[in-house]
């Protein structure tokens, strides 16, 4: 039972480790893929939407609190996206979200929220074009994450983190 | 009443939780200007970063034998501009003991390493090997063989976070090498770029833009990028002027930090200055 809260906090280290050593030799056009947010759309569709809230909002705050990155912005980006992700959590659909291909939809979706929300709050300049706005920090890395996530799906079928 | 809240809760929990966390979020977000709130960050991203530090010897171990052949070309360049600059030097110190000008040209490098970084459109910073053990302070310039990378932030003991020109809250003032006209650079969350430069200033595509002497965060010439381009060209009394910067934000590894700091003391008849024309 303790598993569900303090694994998901356990994985995020190394995965957080991964994340601002390795990835960023992987950047596509500065987008990387969020690690981060797989782990917390994966335990949201596991373990529902309150529970996917609080998990975004630990796993925010110890990514703001460990990169140095403005404190509170990626908080507030994986809450939002940890709840997103827990709409996902029906009791009868939640082995097909986490063990299928509709996982890395759902990472999609959350991934380019998160990514326009985080960078909303960090960077100050509106001016220029929304579409483009949306397209490179929202689109590209949701795109790119989702897109690791399959990876997931693939090596881990049908099985449960914890 | 209890009942009713009870009701309330039991309905709209994840509604209730989400406002509040993101309520937390936001009063964390308007707080990070707090000293508290940034001994608290340096002392977490210190302790993180010994860890982050022993992959990133890993992945710098592998990556050696290609920046060996880089280093030994650059060497080579290198090499040959020190004899160019040598004889300018010998030139330099003649001209100085006329003019009795005091030599401001040597300064501290401290070497370091990247542990880590986070580079997001906005926000971009590094974490480096060294601290305030080693002298580094905030508002310390971060260089490699390049040019100028940016800033330091914050430091704890061991480690030092450092803002990349790749970052909105970081301005610094730069001049063109050519023309001699200064103007203010920053990033955009786009492109780095030198706001509000009078059209009539004399700036042209593929001019070096350095650290401008009138910087208080930077008051030596260190390279900083090549001219790309003017933009906001047909509105407005002001040009925008693009900037490709000399170092690559996702490559760098070894950088030097420069032992020097803003003057308190510059600073300080600035303010006074300033303050007396106000009365």
């Amino acid at each position: 039972m303790n598993n569900r809260y303090i694994l998901p906090v356990i994985i995020f280290i190394p995965l957080l480790l991964l994340q601002i050593t390795v990835i960023p030799l992987f950047a596509f056009y500065n987008a990387t893929p969020d690690l981060i947010l797989i782990l917390l759309v994966y335990y949201s569709i596991n373990y529902g939407q309150t529970y996917g809230t609080v998990l975004g909002f630990v796993f925010g705050f110890l990514f703001d609190l460990i990169t140095g990155s403005l404190l509170g912005s990626a908080m507030l980006s994986k809450t939002i996206a940890g709840f997103i992700a827990g709409y996902f959590s029906n009791e009868n659909k939640r082995d097909i979200y986490a063990a299928s291909y509709v996982f890395s939809f759902i990472v999609l979706l959350c991934a380019v929220v998160d990514s326009i929300v985080y960078s909303f709050f960090s960077a100050t300049e509106l001016q220029r074009n929304f579409l483009l706005l949306f397209f490179e920090q929202g689109f590209l890395p949701g795109l790119y994450t989702a897109i690791v996530s399959i990876m997931v799906v693939v090596f881990i079928p049908g099985r449960r983190l914890y | 009443m209890f009942r009713f809240f009870s009701k309330i809760w039991n309905e709209f929990k994840e509604y209730i939780i989400l406002v509040l966390l993101l309520i937390l979020s936001l009063v964390t977000l308007s707080l990070n200007e707090k000293p508290g709130i940034k001994k608290v960050h340096s002392l977490a991203f210190g302790a993180f970063a010994s860890v982050t530090s022993v992959i990133s010897n890993v992945i710098n171990t592998a990556k050696v034998e290609s920046e060996n052949e880089r280093l030994r070309r650059v060497n080579a360049e290198l090499m040959l501009q020190v004899n160019k600059l040598r004889e300018y030097a010998v030139v330099n110190q003649q001209l100085k003991k006329l003019l009795e000008i005091k030599d401001s040209l040597s300064y501290p490098l401290i070497p370091a390493k990247v542990v880590s970084k986070s580079l997001t459109k906005s926000q971009s910073t590094i974490t480096i090997n060294i601290g305030s053990k080693n002298g580094v302070k905030p508002g310390m310039p971060v260089i490699n063989d390049l040019g100028l990378v940016g800033i330091i932030n914050s430091t704890s003991d061991d480690y030092s976070i450092a803002r990349t020109l790749k970052n909105i809250d970081l301005k610094i003032t730069v001049k063109d090498e050519r023309s001699r006209v200064d103007g203010i650079m920053k990033w955009n969350g786009e492109d780095l770029v030198i706001i509000n430069v009078p059209k009539t200033y004399d700036i042209e595509p593929g001019d070096r833009i350095i650290s401008s002497e009138l910087s208080s965060i930077v008051p030596v010439p260190i390279q900083v990028g090549v001219v790309l381009g003017l933009t906001k060209v047909g509105e407005g009394i002001f040009n925008e002027v693009k900037i490709k910067s000399y170092v690559d934000f996702v490559s760098v590894e070894n950088i030097f930090v420069i032992g020097i700091v803003e003057s308190k003391e510059k600073k300080n008849l600035e303010l006074n200055f300033y303050k007396r024309e106000e009365k």
